[in-house]
């Protein structure tokens, strides 16, 4: 069985729907001149969200959080199509994972010929609490139309050795220390609806 | 029994030797401070006597209070009573400034088998430093260091000193990048401190610092260990030639 958790979407006409994605594709359709905002908190599963900026003027933001855990293989694969001119399009990703855990993490902007003057961003980045865990990471671009602005970024690696120092010359012990700056790293992608859950998360993995 | 005493220490880092055969020795109270040019191990020194693990010795001792300092843990050590004011403090964003001194004054507190402050004690104990050190409510408001200015940075370091209160404080290169109200401010900070039973080391490359914190003694550091030893007035000599004579 698969179950994605706590998943909270904050869609364009402003209702935040809780509920889970499916294992087939989840797609968001945002019409012209609207917003659609969300925060997915992703606990194991695969899962494939894309989001169509259906017409001139429609922008979405969508922050994911993945944890995981023990011996787990998940994927995500997210998709944006600028179907239309002055779209934007934000994805901010920000994963944990503990134990030898794996995530295989796919991300494609698509933005055609005729649109113009797009906006499209998708960064990744993840802490592994292990040596053991992994994350492939491929984010794409396909991108036609020549004025645009476009980044995406992925970056992997072990929680900085010098932030956690500095936390524990205050006297902090490693794992509170640890605990801190995975809090840190994940407070610009953080929804309050989370908070209790990634505590409870913490105290079992970290 | 020597408050801190450092023996024939050698330490390396990324198969590096820096610091070569250091010792020193500072009693309850005392001042020292150590002048070098950069590149000297000045920080080195500093991150291993606080437990940076990156550092690797190779050989010697430090004992703090007649323990065995090197068998410790950095968290050990700052709840032992070690701290450090680093040279170039960490930006902790998400993390606020009331959360990160309330996790490190309770985790102290635990260590020593006393229980959490309360939300009144411990707000209490905030603000009473706080003002003397120019720390706004503002300040304290923010996610640790984030957005704040150099001179900013180093008023957070003495203030967490001050409202950590520990026994044995390293402050390394205080005074780079403070103007000099700022660096009042801090010498101020530092020198209500200055206690019979808490004893400093002055990490600077200059001896403007030593205007306004006087020390016991100065110590001149070139190549990974001291080369001259001597009272405050060493700096002079030193502002007049220069540390080129030491290499
Ligand atoms: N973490 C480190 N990794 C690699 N080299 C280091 C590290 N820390 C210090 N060093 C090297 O050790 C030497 C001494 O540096 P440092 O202790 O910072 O000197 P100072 O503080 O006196 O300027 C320098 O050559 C520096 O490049
Ligand atoms: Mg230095």
């Amino acid at each position: 069985m698969k179950i994605i958790n706590n998943i909270s979407l904050m869609g364009y006409d402003g209702v935040l729907t809780e509920g889970h994605l499916s294992d087939e594709m989840t797609q968001i359709v945002v019409p012209e001149n609207s917003s659609f905002s969300g925060n997915i908190l992703h606990v194991s599963g695969d899962i494939h969200l894309k989001v169509i900026l259906d017409g001139e003027n429609s922008n979405f933001d969508i922050r994911i959080i993945y944890l995981s855990n023990k011996n787990s293989k998940n994927s995500i694969k997210v998709e944006v199509l600028h179907k239309h001119k002055n779209t934007t399009s934000s994805y901010i990703i920000r994963g944990i994972l503990a134990d030898s855990s794996e995530m295989v993490l796919d991300g494609i902007i698509r933005i055609p010929k005729d649109s113009q003057k797009c906006d499209g961003y998708l960064n990744h980045r993840a802490v592994l609490l292990s040596d053991n865990a992994k994350v492939k990471a491929t984010p794409e671009l396909e991108i036609y139309a020549d004025d645009v602005k476009c980044s995406h970024g992925s970056a992997v690696g072990a929680l900085d050795e010098n932030l956690l120092f500095y936390l524990m010359s205050r006297g902090i012990d490693a794992e509170e220390g640890k605990r801190l700056l995975l809090k840190s790293f994940l407070s610009d992608s953080l929804a309050d609806s989370f908070e209790m859950y990634i505590d409870e998360w913490m105290d079992k993995n970290v | 029994m020597a408050f801190l005493e450092i023996k024939n220490l050698c330490a390396r880092v990324e198969n590096k030797e820096i610091l070569k055969d250091f010792s020193l020795t500072i009693n309850e109270g005392e001042v020292h401070a150590i002048m070098g040019p950069n590149g000297s191990g000045k920080s080195t020194l500093s991150n291993v006597i606080a437990g940076h693990p990156a550092y690797e010795i190779t050989a010697g001792s430090i004992t703090f209070k007649g323990k065995d300092l090197l068998a410790m843990r950095a968290d050990e050590r700052a709840n032992s009573g070690v701290f450090l004011a680093f040279q170039y403090p960490t930006e902790l964003p998400g993390v606020g400034t009331a959360l990160f001194f309330k996790t490190a004054i309770n985790a102290k507190r635990k260590f020593l088998g006393l229980p959490d402050l309360d939300a009144v004690q411990f707000m209490k104990r905030l603000k009473m430093r706080a003002t003397a050190l120019g720390i706004t409510d503002e300040m304290l408001k923010r996610p640790v260091n984030v957005g704040f200015s150099g001179g900013e940075k180093k008023k957070m370091e003495t203030f967490q000193m001050a409202f950590l209160e520990p026994d044995f404080c390293i402050l390394d290169e205080m005074d780079s990048g403070l103007d000099i109200d700022a660096l009042k401010v801090v010498s101020n900070g530092v020198n209500i401190m200055r206690e019979p039973h808490r004893s400093f080391l002055l990490i600077t490359h200059y001896q403007r610092l030593l205007d306004y914190i006087v020390p016991d003694f100065i110590h001149i550091m070139v190549n990974g260990k001291i080369v001259e030893s001597g009272d405050k007035t060493l700096a002079l000599h030193l502002e007049e030639k220069g540390y080129e004579n030491y290499k």
